[in-house]
């Protein structure tokens, strides 16, 4: 990790904030493209760093060596010592200046033509895959960070940073949404890499939708806006010892999934309620999500994907 | 925070409603945050329609950033945004405006290939 001797991104405004640090738009100034600087302030003592800070940062540095076109790229590491106890490390990560919100908010009506909806799943899937396959969840998906480059190449930031966070901050309650969470952990029963597949079957009914699937206020009303769509799951499917009660819903049967996003053809329709089933156990994986019917006819070859236009 | 912090902030992150309500409670549109940063200078490159809702309040386009000397056209054009391009050309942006390395936003985009980019500035 570079001592921050020299540290040539200049801060322009502030595009983050939360219970462990800022995250900034920044410039480098020598090449003078933007970056998107994360700080999280750590605590040291005689022996440096914690090894569990400087783990999660060998991990991301080892993704990065495979230089995945789906994941935005992590081109800095910097640590500076502010006091004994406390150090700032840095990741200066590559910046996007397009989110997948703005994305469908400027595709023209009546919306992304479903070929694009198709190639931006395949990247998206593509990219959660790669992490996935190294272990790495992401667990805030949503689209806000998920970024789509100007020639329409998506690109997912903010993975790999949870744990870095958790280790180290106080458990202060910051503002999230709820609308991407998928029942385990609303239920706090479990957390594992088919959160982010749920959070992906949210995410393609937006493609769709242009609003989102599931606007709820609060944990138990965002379940209860699940349960309408995919229906209340069976006393045998509701985990064990979780602290909300299955009783505490009305008995909903499931609703066709088009009723909710109509223009989708059958295969996607069956590949959404693969992403959003509520046992997280029998969700589909992102590498068999690629596989699926719905993704899998005719590629679009990286020179095509070229040419697509912006909507 | 000043709302000028705040609005450089809803800017970049492409929160047009925010940025609406910002200028609603008074925030200066040419007013700089803490960095010293206008929020069309700051604004998310990709989002025309934070672009156009500054630009359409005033905000002046040919702001240079105080390190580097870049314009937003150079940034928009350097990231490839051609429907960002013109709406700032539309706002009388400077297309030939040079930053401190002595390039025009033509340049940026010819060098990270962005054909459609270099086709449209060159036809001015």
């Amino acid at each position: 990790m570079a001592q921050g001797a020299s540290f040539p991104y200049e801060q322009v405004a502030e595009i983050g904030g939360g219970a462990y640090g800022t995250v900034y738009k920044a410039r480098d100034v020598e090449s003078g493209k933007f970056v998107a600087l994360k700080s999280v302030r750590v605590q040291t003592d005689q022996d440096g760093l914690p090894i569990s800070t400087v783990r999660e940062v060998a991990l991301l540095k080892r993704l990065e060596q495979f230089d995945h076109p789906n994941v935005v790229r992590l081109m800095d590491v910097c640590a500076i010592q502010r006091t004994d106890q406390e150090t700032k490390v840095t990741l200066v990560f590559e910046h996007v200046d397009q989110d997948l919100k703005t994305y469908l908010e400027k595709a023209p009506v009546p919306g992304l033509p479903p070929d694009r909806i198709k190639d931006l799943m395949r990247q998206l899937l593509c990219g959660l895959g790669f992490l996935h396959s190294n272990r790495v969840m992401h667990r805030d998906l949503k689209p806000e960070n998920i970024l789509v480059t100007s020639q329409g190449q998506v690109k997912l930031a903010d993975f790999g940073l949870a744990r870095i966070y958790s280790c180290h901050m106080a458990l202060t309650p910051v503002v999230v949404t709820l609308w991407y969470r998928p029942p385990e952990v609303l239920l706090r029963s479990s957390y594992a890499t088919p959160v982010d597949i749920w959070s992906t079957g949210c995410i393609f009914a937006e493609m769709f939708r242009r609003k989102p699937l599931f606007c709820g206020e609060s944990e138990a009303d965002q379940l209860g806006k699940i349960f309408e769509v995919i229906g209340l799951p069976s006393e045998e499917e509701w985990p064990k010892d979780v602290t909300i009660s299955r009783k505490h819903f009305p008995p909903l049967f499931p609703r066709p999934i088009t009723d909710f996003v109509p223009e989708m053809d059958e295969q996607g329709a069956e590949l959404m309620l693969e992403m959003l089933t509520f046992d997280p156990l029998k969700r589909i994986s992102a590498l068999n999500a690629l596989e699926h019917e719905y993704l899998k006819e005719e590629e679009t070859p990286d020179t095509e994907r070229e040419s697509v236009a912006v909507p | 925070m000043t709302l000028e912090d705040d609005l450089a902030s809803a800017a970049a992150t492409g929160n047009t409603a925010g940025v609406e309500d910002l200028l609603r409670k008074g925030a200066d549109v040419n007013g700089v945050n803490k960095y010293g940063r206008t929020p069309l200078q700051v604004m998310m490159m990709g989002s025309t329609a934070v672009a156009r809702l500054l630009l359409t309040r005033g905000s002046r386009p040919n702001v240079a950033d105080r390190s580097t000397g870049t314009t937003p056209l150079h940034d928009a054009a350097r990231e490839g945004f051609l429907d960002t391009v013109k709406i700032l050309l539309e706002f009388s942006a400077n297309p030939v405006a040079v930053d401190n390395s002595n390039c025009q936003p033509v340049d940026l985009a010819r060098e990270r290939g962005y054909g459609d980019v270099v086709a449209f500035l060159e036809s001015l």
